[in-house]
């Protein structure tokens, strides 16, 4: 495979915008756990992409990436709790109109 | 092998976006969907199949069908957004952060000498001996994940549960 390396760290980056900016400008809190997952995937695909272009033979990348996605899962199933939780309280899960903290 | 690549990469960033940006929340699950395929076709390519079928098992198979549950729980009508702004207040300063950011990485990548970067060797990981690590120099950091896993799981039927138990 003659793909050089960059390539697959510019997707990574521009992957990890993407994320970053669903995070952050949208109001739905489902979609902005969308975005740390989109963030998530970005960080474990440049694990897989160092191990493939360094440390071939070693098994230590593809174990970071099993926890990290085993991470990701409870984050998420945690998340989405959380969010079901907030709507039973509030009846919407819009993020602009979570006030009780303000002061 | 290069036209794989930019297919898997096309299909990938245009799922993330559309994920990001539809007004449709099972429609922005779907492209989510989409974006996790790619990526596990990234895992393909780059010849780890034991993570590329963890991807789709957890990913397509977990996250993305909670994250539909949690839709159809927190909707009364599985539709869109309704006629109100799909953005936040500040949706500017995400968007230029993120702009930001990604200049930032670009400019990082492209100044490092990690383009000649080619791969190392030909002996792939076999799924066995991931097996074996895993119960074997990895058995700790397997067994906290397990904890982890079991804790993160009581901890969402409590927190999706509570109000239920106040009224009783």
């Amino acid at each position: 495979m003659n793909i050089p390396l960059d390539h697959y760290l510019m997707l990574s980056a521009f992957l990890f915008a993407i994320g970053l900016c669903g995070a952050l400008a949208r109001k739905n809190a489902i979609i902005v756990l969308m975005g740390i997952e989109i963030m998530f995937n970005a960080g474990i695909l440049n694990l897989i992409v160092f191990w493939h272009y360094r440390y071939f033979a070693s098994v230590t990348a593809q174990m970071f990436a099993i926890f990290a996605i085993s991470i990701a899962a409870a984050e998420s199933a945690i998340g989405l709790a959380l969010v079901i939780a907030v709507y039973r309280h509030y009846k919407s899960v819009t993020l602009d109109e979570m006030t009780s903290l303000k002061g | 092998m290069e036209l794989i690549f930019w297919i898997l990469s096309a299909i990938t960033v245009l799922g993330a976006i559309l994920a990001i940006t539809l007004r449709n929340l099972i429609h922005c699950v779907l492209s989510l969907i989409l974006f996790f395929l790619g990526i596990a076709g990234h895992y393909f390519l780059l010849r780890a199949d034991f993570i590329a079928a963890v991807q789709i098992l957890i990913y397509i198979g977990a996250v993305a069908v909670l994250m539909l549950f949690a839709i159809m729980l927190t909707r009364h009508v599985t539709g869109d957004e309704g006629p109100r702004e799909v953005l936040g207040g500040k949706w500017w300063a995400g968007m230029g952060t993120a702009v930001i950011i990604a200049g930032l990485l670009w400019a990082i990548i492209r100044k490092d000498s990690l383009a000649q970067t080619l791969p190392a060797g030909t002996a792939a990981t076999s799924v066995a001996e991931i097996g074996k690590a895993l119960v074997a120099n990895w058995v700790v950091p397997f067994e906290a994940m397990a904890v982890l896993l079991t804790a993160a799981l009581i901890g969402a039927v409590v927190i999706a549960l509570e109000e239920v138990i106040r009224k009783r």
